[in-house]
Protein backbone atom coordinates (compact mmCIF):
# COMPACT_ATOMS: atom_id res chain seq x y z
CA UNK A 1 0.00 0.00 0.00
CA UNK A 2 2.99 2.27 -0.32
CA UNK A 3 2.74 5.19 -2.76
CA UNK A 4 5.37 3.75 -5.10
CA UNK A 5 3.23 0.69 -5.77
CA UNK A 6 0.03 2.62 -6.34
CA UNK A 7 1.62 5.19 -8.61
CA UNK A 8 1.70 3.09 -11.78
CA UNK A 9 -2.02 2.27 -12.18
CA UNK A 10 -3.06 5.76 -11.08
CA UNK A 11 -0.60 7.43 -13.46
CA UNK A 12 -1.73 5.32 -16.41
CA UNK A 13 -5.38 5.97 -15.53
CA UNK A 14 -4.82 9.72 -15.28
CA UNK A 15 -2.99 9.72 -18.60
CA UNK A 16 -5.72 7.72 -20.40
CA UNK A 17 -8.39 9.94 -18.87
CA UNK A 18 -6.50 13.06 -19.93
CA UNK A 19 -6.52 11.81 -23.53
CA UNK A 20 -10.27 11.08 -23.20
CA UNK A 21 -9.68 7.46 -24.15
CA UNK A 22 -12.10 4.55 -24.14
CA UNK A 23 -10.76 1.24 -22.89
CA UNK A 24 -9.89 -0.93 -19.93
CA UNK A 25 -7.09 -0.41 -17.41
CA UNK A 26 -6.16 -3.92 -16.26
CA UNK A 27 -4.26 -4.10 -12.97
CA UNK A 28 -2.94 -7.58 -12.29
CA UNK A 29 -1.99 -8.87 -8.90
CA UNK A 30 -3.54 -9.62 -5.57
CA UNK A 31 -6.40 -8.86 -5.89
CA UNK A 32 -6.01 -6.50 -8.84
CA UNK A 33 -8.93 -5.33 -10.94
CA UNK A 34 -10.07 -3.60 -14.10
CA UNK A 35 -11.24 -0.02 -14.54
CA UNK A 36 -13.29 0.75 -17.67
CA UNK A 37 -13.08 4.19 -19.25
CA UNK A 38 -15.59 5.68 -21.64
CA UNK A 39 -14.27 8.82 -23.31
CA UNK A 40 -12.05 9.59 -20.33
CA UNK A 41 -14.63 8.94 -17.60
CA UNK A 42 -14.92 5.80 -15.49
CA UNK A 43 -18.06 3.84 -16.39
CA UNK A 44 -17.37 0.65 -14.45
CA UNK A 45 -14.74 -1.15 -12.39
CA UNK A 46 -14.44 -4.71 -11.25
CA UNK A 47 -12.20 -6.78 -9.00
CA UNK A 48 -12.32 -10.33 -7.65
CA UNK A 49 -12.32 -8.84 -4.14
CA UNK A 50 -15.41 -6.69 -4.79
CA UNK A 51 -18.81 -8.17 -5.67
CA UNK A 52 -20.01 -6.75 -8.99
CA UNK A 53 -23.41 -5.31 -9.79
CA UNK A 54 -24.80 -8.76 -10.60
CA UNK A 55 -23.61 -10.32 -7.36
CA UNK A 56 -24.87 -7.37 -5.29
CA UNK A 57 -28.31 -7.49 -6.89
CA UNK A 58 -28.77 -11.27 -6.84
CA UNK A 59 -27.15 -12.05 -3.47
CA UNK A 60 -29.47 -9.54 -1.79
CA UNK A 61 -32.49 -11.03 -3.53
CA UNK A 62 -33.23 -7.74 -5.28
CA UNK A 63 -33.12 -9.55 -8.62
CA UNK A 64 -33.81 -13.23 -9.18
CA UNK A 65 -30.80 -15.05 -10.62
CA UNK A 66 -32.94 -15.89 -13.64
CA UNK A 67 -33.76 -12.23 -14.29
CA UNK A 68 -30.12 -11.23 -14.12
CA UNK A 69 -29.08 -14.10 -16.38
CA UNK A 70 -31.75 -13.18 -18.94
CA UNK A 71 -30.48 -9.59 -19.00
CA UNK A 72 -26.91 -10.87 -19.43
CA UNK A 73 -27.93 -13.21 -22.25
CA UNK A 74 -29.78 -10.49 -24.11
CA UNK A 75 -27.56 -7.50 -23.38
CA UNK A 76 -23.96 -8.72 -23.16
CA UNK A 77 -23.18 -8.75 -26.87
CA UNK A 78 -24.64 -5.27 -27.29
CA UNK A 79 -23.11 -3.96 -24.02
CA UNK A 80 -26.56 -2.90 -22.85
CA UNK A 81 -27.24 -5.02 -19.77
CA UNK A 82 -27.88 -2.00 -17.56
CA UNK A 83 -30.15 -0.37 -20.11
CA UNK A 84 -32.16 -3.59 -20.51
CA UNK A 85 -32.74 -3.94 -16.77
CA UNK A 86 -34.14 -0.40 -16.68
CA UNK A 87 -36.20 -0.82 -19.84
CA UNK A 88 -37.79 -4.01 -18.58
CA UNK A 89 -38.62 -2.32 -15.28
CA UNK A 90 -36.60 -4.64 -13.05
CA UNK A 91 -34.82 -1.75 -11.35
CA UNK A 92 -35.33 1.97 -10.94
CA UNK A 93 -32.73 4.24 -12.45
CA UNK A 94 -31.81 5.40 -8.95
CA UNK A 95 -31.17 1.86 -7.76
CA UNK A 96 -29.04 0.94 -10.74
CA UNK A 97 -27.04 4.16 -10.59
CA UNK A 98 -26.39 3.81 -6.87
CA UNK A 99 -25.49 0.15 -7.26
CA UNK A 100 -23.05 0.88 -10.10
CA UNK A 101 -21.55 3.86 -8.24
CA UNK A 102 -20.98 1.69 -5.18
CA UNK A 103 -19.45 -1.09 -7.28
CA UNK A 104 -17.13 1.35 -9.09
CA UNK A 105 -15.67 2.86 -5.93
CA UNK A 106 -15.47 -0.56 -4.27
CA UNK A 107 -13.61 -2.29 -7.11
CA UNK A 108 -11.47 0.79 -7.84
CA UNK A 109 -10.12 0.66 -4.30
CA UNK A 110 -8.82 -2.88 -4.88
CA UNK A 111 -7.54 -2.11 -8.37
CA UNK A 112 -5.82 1.17 -7.53
CA UNK A 113 -4.91 1.27 -3.84
CA UNK A 114 -4.03 -2.32 -2.98
CA UNK A 115 -0.55 -3.52 -3.93
CA UNK A 116 -0.72 -4.44 -7.57
CA UNK A 117 1.30 -6.12 -10.26
CA UNK A 118 1.71 -5.24 -13.94
CA UNK A 119 -0.66 -2.68 -15.41
CA UNK A 120 -1.79 -2.33 -19.00
CA UNK A 121 -4.35 -0.28 -20.88
CA UNK A 122 -6.47 -2.01 -23.52
CA UNK A 123 -7.79 0.69 -25.84
CA UNK A 124 -11.31 0.23 -27.13
CA UNK A 125 -12.39 -2.38 -24.57
CA UNK A 126 -15.90 -1.84 -23.25
CA UNK A 127 -17.91 -3.48 -20.51
CA UNK A 128 -21.09 -5.48 -21.06
CA UNK A 129 -22.97 -3.40 -18.50
CA UNK A 130 -23.00 -0.44 -20.87
CA UNK A 131 -23.09 3.20 -19.86
CA UNK A 132 -25.15 3.76 -16.70
CA UNK A 133 -23.27 6.51 -14.90
CA UNK A 134 -19.84 8.10 -15.32
CA UNK A 135 -17.39 9.28 -12.70
CA UNK A 136 -14.34 11.55 -12.86
CA UNK A 137 -11.19 9.38 -12.55
CA UNK A 138 -9.57 11.99 -10.29
CA UNK A 139 -12.40 11.62 -7.75
CA UNK A 140 -12.06 7.83 -7.82
CA UNK A 141 -8.28 7.77 -7.35
CA UNK A 142 -8.49 10.32 -4.54
CA UNK A 143 -11.19 8.26 -2.83
CA UNK A 144 -9.21 5.02 -3.26
CA UNK A 145 -6.23 6.58 -1.51
CA UNK A 146 -8.45 7.98 1.24
CA UNK A 147 -10.00 4.54 1.80
CA UNK A 148 -6.56 2.97 2.20
CA UNK A 149 -5.75 5.60 4.81
CA UNK A 150 -9.06 5.02 6.66
CA UNK A 151 -8.26 1.31 6.96
CA UNK A 152 -4.85 2.01 8.45
CA UNK A 153 -6.44 4.37 10.96
CA UNK A 154 -8.66 1.50 12.14
CA UNK A 155 -5.93 -1.15 12.39
CA UNK A 156 -2.70 -0.83 10.39
CA UNK A 157 -2.29 -4.47 9.38
CA UNK A 158 -3.13 -5.04 5.70
CA UNK A 159 -2.62 -8.81 5.97
CA UNK A 160 -6.12 -8.90 7.56
CA UNK A 161 -7.57 -7.89 4.15
CA UNK A 162 -6.51 -11.03 2.31
CA UNK A 163 -5.91 -13.87 4.78
CA UNK A 164 -8.58 -16.50 5.53
CA UNK A 165 -10.71 -15.29 8.44
CA UNK A 166 -10.67 -17.26 11.69
CA UNK A 167 -12.76 -16.04 14.63
CA UNK A 168 -11.01 -16.43 17.96
CA UNK A 169 -12.52 -19.34 19.88
CA UNK A 170 -12.76 -17.28 23.06
CA UNK A 171 -13.30 -13.49 23.08
CA UNK A 172 -10.62 -11.50 24.90
CA UNK A 173 -13.22 -9.59 26.94
CA UNK A 174 -16.29 -10.54 28.95
CA UNK A 175 -18.80 -8.58 26.91
CA UNK A 176 -18.71 -8.15 23.14
CA UNK A 177 -20.69 -5.71 20.99
CA UNK A 178 -20.72 -6.28 17.25
CA UNK A 179 -22.48 -4.59 14.33
CA UNK A 180 -24.87 -6.54 12.12
CA UNK A 181 -22.25 -6.93 9.38
CA UNK A 182 -19.61 -8.03 11.90
CA UNK A 183 -22.01 -10.70 13.13
CA UNK A 184 -22.60 -11.95 9.57
CA UNK A 185 -18.87 -12.13 8.98
CA UNK A 186 -18.16 -14.01 12.21
CA UNK A 187 -20.98 -16.49 11.57
CA UNK A 188 -19.73 -17.26 8.06
CA UNK A 189 -15.99 -17.17 8.73
CA UNK A 190 -14.76 -20.74 8.94
CA UNK A 191 -10.99 -20.39 8.87
CA UNK A 192 -10.98 -21.10 5.13
CA UNK A 193 -12.91 -18.26 3.52
CA UNK A 194 -10.94 -15.13 2.67
CA UNK A 195 -12.47 -11.65 3.01
CA UNK A 196 -13.15 -11.72 -0.75
CA UNK A 197 -14.97 -15.06 -0.39
CA UNK A 198 -17.09 -13.64 2.44
CA UNK A 199 -17.96 -10.46 0.53
CA UNK A 200 -19.14 -12.52 -2.46
CA UNK A 201 -21.01 -15.02 -0.34
CA UNK A 202 -22.87 -12.33 1.61
CA UNK A 203 -23.25 -9.86 -1.26
CA UNK A 204 -21.52 -7.17 0.78
CA UNK A 205 -19.19 -4.53 -0.60
CA UNK A 206 -15.58 -5.70 -0.49
CA UNK A 207 -14.34 -2.54 1.18
CA UNK A 208 -17.07 -2.57 3.85
CA UNK A 209 -16.11 -6.19 4.54
CA UNK A 210 -12.43 -5.53 5.11
CA UNK A 211 -13.27 -2.40 7.08
CA UNK A 212 -15.30 -4.49 9.54
CA UNK A 213 -12.64 -7.22 9.56
CA UNK A 214 -9.97 -4.70 10.53
CA UNK A 215 -12.26 -3.52 13.34
CA UNK A 216 -12.78 -7.13 14.45
CA UNK A 217 -9.03 -7.74 14.34
CA UNK A 218 -8.43 -4.56 16.36
CA UNK A 219 -10.96 -5.79 18.92
CA UNK A 220 -9.22 -9.18 19.09
CA UNK A 221 -12.26 -11.08 17.83
CA UNK A 222 -10.56 -12.65 14.80
CA UNK A 223 -7.12 -14.21 14.67
CA UNK A 224 -4.28 -11.97 13.49
CA UNK A 225 -2.88 -13.62 10.37
CA UNK A 226 0.89 -13.88 10.08
CA UNK A 227 2.40 -10.86 8.30
CA UNK A 228 2.84 -11.52 4.58
CA UNK A 229 6.06 -13.22 3.55
CA UNK A 230 8.55 -11.54 1.27
CA UNK A 231 7.05 -13.19 -1.81
CA UNK A 232 3.59 -12.38 -3.16
CA UNK A 233 0.77 -13.20 -0.76
CA UNK A 234 -1.38 -16.01 -2.10
CA UNK A 235 -4.73 -14.24 -2.47
CA UNK A 236 -6.67 -17.05 -4.03
CA UNK A 237 -6.98 -19.89 -1.57
CA UNK A 238 -6.44 -23.25 -3.19
CA UNK A 239 -8.51 -25.94 -1.53
CA UNK A 240 -6.45 -28.66 0.03
CA UNK A 241 -3.09 -26.92 0.10
CA UNK A 242 -3.66 -24.90 3.24
CA UNK A 243 -0.75 -25.83 5.51
CA UNK A 244 -2.85 -26.32 8.61
CA UNK A 245 -5.77 -28.04 6.91
CA UNK A 246 -6.38 -31.69 7.63
CA UNK A 247 -8.62 -34.24 6.06
CA UNK A 248 -11.87 -34.47 7.96
CA UNK A 249 -12.14 -38.11 7.09
CA UNK A 250 -9.11 -38.73 9.27
CA UNK A 251 -9.75 -36.34 12.16
CA UNK A 252 -7.17 -37.95 14.44
CA UNK A 253 -4.21 -37.50 12.11
CA UNK A 254 -1.47 -37.21 14.73
CA UNK A 255 1.12 -35.50 12.54
CA UNK A 256 -1.07 -32.43 12.06
CA UNK A 257 -2.16 -31.94 15.63
CA UNK A 258 0.80 -32.63 17.87
CA UNK A 259 -0.20 -30.44 20.85
CA UNK A 260 -3.74 -31.78 21.05
CA UNK A 261 -3.64 -35.18 22.65
CA UNK A 262 -7.38 -35.77 22.62
CA UNK A 263 -8.37 -38.58 20.28
CA UNK A 264 -11.46 -36.94 18.75
CA UNK A 265 -11.46 -33.20 19.23
CA UNK A 266 -14.79 -31.46 19.06
CA UNK A 267 -14.19 -28.61 16.65
CA UNK A 268 -15.51 -25.14 17.44
CA UNK A 269 -18.79 -24.06 15.91
CA UNK A 270 -17.33 -22.52 12.77
CA UNK A 271 -15.53 -25.71 11.86
CA UNK A 272 -18.67 -27.81 12.05
CA UNK A 273 -19.68 -26.80 8.56
CA UNK A 274 -16.90 -27.93 6.28
CA UNK A 275 -16.83 -26.35 2.86
CA UNK A 276 -17.22 -28.50 -0.13
CA UNK A 277 -13.95 -28.04 -1.91
CA UNK A 278 -14.18 -29.88 -5.15
CA UNK A 279 -12.49 -33.17 -5.75
CA UNK A 280 -9.97 -32.90 -2.94
CA UNK A 281 -12.50 -33.77 -0.24
CA UNK A 282 -13.62 -31.91 2.81
CA UNK A 283 -11.09 -29.99 4.86
CA UNK A 284 -11.20 -27.94 8.00
CA UNK A 285 -8.72 -26.23 10.27
CA UNK A 286 -7.99 -28.08 13.45
CA UNK A 287 -9.42 -26.22 16.41
CA UNK A 288 -7.07 -24.44 18.76
CA UNK A 289 -9.25 -24.53 21.86
CA UNK A 290 -11.17 -27.74 22.00
CA UNK A 291 -13.51 -28.74 24.74
CA UNK A 292 -15.80 -31.69 24.62
CA UNK A 293 -18.02 -32.99 27.35
CA UNK A 294 -17.17 -36.54 28.35
CA UNK A 295 -19.31 -39.00 26.46
CA UNK A 296 -20.40 -36.51 23.82
CA UNK A 297 -20.60 -37.93 20.35
CA UNK A 298 -18.57 -36.76 17.43
CA UNK A 299 -20.70 -34.43 15.30
CA UNK A 300 -22.19 -36.06 12.23
CA UNK A 301 -20.55 -33.60 9.89
CA UNK A 302 -17.08 -34.76 10.85
CA UNK A 303 -17.98 -38.39 10.35
CA UNK A 304 -16.98 -40.44 7.33
CA UNK A 305 -20.01 -39.41 5.24
CA UNK A 306 -19.77 -35.68 5.63
CA UNK A 307 -22.48 -34.10 3.48
CA UNK A 308 -21.28 -31.27 1.25
CA UNK A 309 -22.53 -28.11 2.89
CA UNK A 310 -22.06 -24.47 1.90
CA UNK A 311 -21.76 -24.61 -1.80
CA UNK A 312 -22.48 -20.88 -1.87
CA UNK A 313 -18.93 -19.78 -2.53
CA UNK A 314 -18.50 -22.22 -5.38
CA UNK A 315 -21.78 -21.15 -6.96
CA UNK A 316 -20.79 -17.52 -6.82
CA UNK A 317 -17.40 -18.33 -8.29
CA UNK A 318 -18.94 -20.32 -11.13
CA UNK A 319 -21.34 -17.49 -11.85
CA UNK A 320 -18.44 -15.05 -12.09
CA UNK A 321 -16.53 -17.34 -14.42
CA UNK A 322 -19.59 -17.70 -16.62
CA UNK A 323 -20.08 -13.92 -16.64
CA UNK A 324 -16.44 -13.37 -17.54
CA UNK A 325 -16.61 -15.87 -20.40
CA UNK A 326 -19.67 -14.18 -21.80
CA UNK A 327 -17.93 -10.84 -21.73
CA UNK A 328 -15.19 -12.28 -23.96
CA UNK A 329 -17.58 -13.14 -26.77
CA UNK B 1 -38.04 6.83 -12.54
CA UNK B 2 -35.70 9.42 -11.07
CA UNK B 3 -31.96 8.90 -11.24
CA UNK B 4 -29.39 10.22 -8.81
CA UNK B 5 -29.02 13.63 -10.49
CA UNK B 6 -32.75 14.01 -10.82
CA UNK B 7 -33.22 13.21 -7.12
CA UNK B 8 -30.70 15.88 -6.11
CA UNK B 9 -32.34 18.41 -8.43
CA UNK B 10 -35.67 17.78 -6.78
CA UNK B 11 -34.08 18.11 -3.35
CA UNK B 12 -32.80 21.53 -4.40
CA UNK B 13 -36.35 22.46 -5.40
CA UNK B 14 -37.47 22.11 -1.76
CA UNK B 15 -38.08 25.66 -0.44
CA UNK B 16 -35.00 26.97 1.37
CA UNK B 17 -32.61 24.29 0.06
CA UNK B 18 -28.97 25.41 -0.04
CA UNK B 19 -27.21 22.16 -0.94
CA UNK B 20 -27.80 18.43 -1.18
CA UNK B 21 -25.77 15.26 -1.52
CA UNK B 22 -25.89 11.48 -1.32
CA UNK B 23 -23.30 10.16 1.12
CA UNK B 24 -21.87 6.69 1.69
CA UNK B 25 -21.77 6.62 5.46
CA UNK B 26 -19.32 3.74 5.84
CA UNK B 27 -16.60 5.77 4.19
CA UNK B 28 -17.93 9.31 4.55
CA UNK B 29 -17.75 9.86 0.81
CA UNK B 30 -20.22 11.97 -1.21
CA UNK B 31 -21.19 9.85 -4.23
CA UNK B 32 -23.18 12.78 -5.68
CA UNK B 33 -23.44 16.44 -4.73
CA UNK B 34 -25.19 19.62 -5.80
CA UNK B 35 -25.45 23.19 -4.57
CA UNK B 36 -23.42 24.55 -1.67
CA UNK B 37 -21.95 22.68 1.28
CA UNK B 38 -21.16 23.88 4.79
CA UNK B 39 -17.73 25.58 4.61
CA UNK B 40 -17.88 25.07 0.83
CA UNK B 41 -16.53 21.55 1.28
CA UNK B 42 -18.81 18.68 0.25
CA UNK B 43 -16.24 16.06 1.22
CA UNK B 44 -15.79 17.40 4.75
CA UNK B 45 -19.56 17.69 5.11
CA UNK B 46 -19.91 14.07 3.97
CA UNK B 47 -17.36 12.90 6.52
CA UNK B 48 -19.30 14.75 9.22
CA UNK B 49 -22.58 13.29 7.98
CA UNK B 50 -21.09 9.80 8.21
CA UNK B 51 -19.93 10.43 11.77
CA UNK B 52 -23.41 11.51 12.83
CA UNK B 53 -25.11 8.52 11.18
CA UNK B 54 -22.57 6.10 12.65
CA UNK B 55 -23.13 7.63 16.08
CA UNK B 56 -26.88 7.11 15.78
CA UNK B 57 -26.75 3.60 14.32
CA UNK B 58 -23.85 1.93 16.06
CA UNK B 59 -22.64 4.02 18.97
CA UNK B 60 -26.01 4.86 20.48
CA UNK B 61 -28.62 2.30 21.42
CA UNK B 62 -31.69 4.14 20.09
CA UNK B 63 -31.96 1.99 17.00
CA UNK B 64 -31.53 -1.31 18.78
CA UNK B 65 -34.24 -0.71 21.39
CA UNK B 66 -36.85 -2.71 19.45
CA UNK B 67 -36.12 -5.61 17.05
CA UNK B 68 -36.28 -4.59 13.38
CA UNK B 69 -36.35 -0.93 14.32
CA UNK B 70 -34.79 1.24 11.64
CA UNK B 71 -33.18 4.66 11.58
CA UNK B 72 -35.18 6.85 9.20
CA UNK B 73 -33.82 10.34 9.48
CA UNK B 74 -31.75 12.69 11.59
CA UNK B 75 -32.27 16.42 11.90
CA UNK B 76 -29.61 18.80 13.14
CA UNK B 77 -30.82 22.29 13.90
CA UNK B 78 -28.43 25.23 14.00
CA UNK B 79 -29.16 28.93 14.43
CA UNK B 80 -28.81 29.44 10.69
CA UNK B 81 -30.22 26.27 9.21
CA UNK B 82 -31.44 22.72 9.28
CA UNK B 83 -29.45 19.69 8.22
CA UNK B 84 -31.65 16.76 7.20
CA UNK B 85 -30.18 13.29 6.89
CA UNK B 86 -32.51 10.71 5.37
CA UNK B 87 -31.36 7.10 5.12
CA UNK B 88 -31.84 5.50 1.71
CA UNK B 89 -32.92 1.88 2.15
CA UNK B 90 -31.76 -0.18 -0.81
CA UNK B 91 -32.35 -3.92 -1.08
CA UNK B 92 -28.79 -4.49 -2.23
CA UNK B 93 -25.84 -3.78 0.03
CA UNK B 94 -25.22 -0.04 0.37
CA UNK B 95 -25.06 2.40 3.21
CA UNK B 96 -26.36 5.66 1.82
CA UNK B 97 -27.88 8.78 3.27
CA UNK B 98 -29.56 11.66 1.46
CA UNK B 99 -28.39 14.95 2.94
CA UNK B 100 -30.09 18.34 2.61
CA UNK B 101 -28.92 21.68 3.93
CA UNK B 102 -31.86 24.00 4.50
CA UNK B 103 -31.96 27.70 5.26
CA UNK B 104 -33.53 28.36 8.67
CA UNK B 105 -35.56 31.39 7.51
CA UNK B 106 -36.70 30.25 4.07
CA UNK B 107 -37.05 26.58 4.83
CA UNK B 108 -39.97 24.75 6.35
CA UNK B 109 -38.76 21.75 8.31
CA UNK B 110 -42.00 19.76 8.14
CA UNK B 111 -42.38 20.25 4.41
CA UNK B 112 -38.73 19.47 3.76
CA UNK B 113 -38.86 16.31 5.85
CA UNK B 114 -41.91 14.99 3.96
CA UNK B 115 -40.35 15.79 0.59
CA UNK B 116 -37.09 14.12 1.59
CA UNK B 117 -38.95 10.98 2.63
CA UNK B 118 -40.70 10.88 -0.73
CA UNK B 119 -37.45 11.48 -2.63
CA UNK B 120 -35.57 8.74 -0.77
CA UNK B 121 -38.42 6.28 -1.32
CA UNK B 122 -38.85 7.09 -5.01
CA UNK B 123 -35.15 6.81 -5.67
CA UNK B 124 -35.17 3.07 -4.97
CA UNK B 125 -38.83 2.01 -5.22
CA UNK B 126 -39.95 0.18 -8.32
Amino acid sequence: MSPSKTAAPVRLLTQAAGERQTGALVVQGHPGGTVYLLEGLIMYAESVAAPGVGELLTASGRLAGRTWQAALDAGTSLAQVGHLLLEQGHLTRGELELCVLGAIYDAAYFALAAPGGPVEFLPGATHWLGPVIRVEPAAVTREARRRARLLDEIFPHPEVDVAPVTPVPRPPVERVTVTALQWELLVHADGQRTPADLALLLGRAGYATIQELRRLAAAGLIERPAPPAADQPDFVRLPGVHPTAVDARRPAAPADTPPVARPAPDPPRHALEPESSGSTGTVYRPPKLTRRKPGAKLPKDVGPNAPPLHTGTDEVLLKRIRTALRALR
Amino acid sequence: MPGVDNCLQEAMAIPGAIGASIVDYTTGFPVATTGAAPNADHEAAAAGTADVVQAATSRSLFVSAVPHDLLEDLIITTAGGYHLLRLVQTDFDSRLVLYLWLDRVHGNLAVARRRMQKLADELVAA
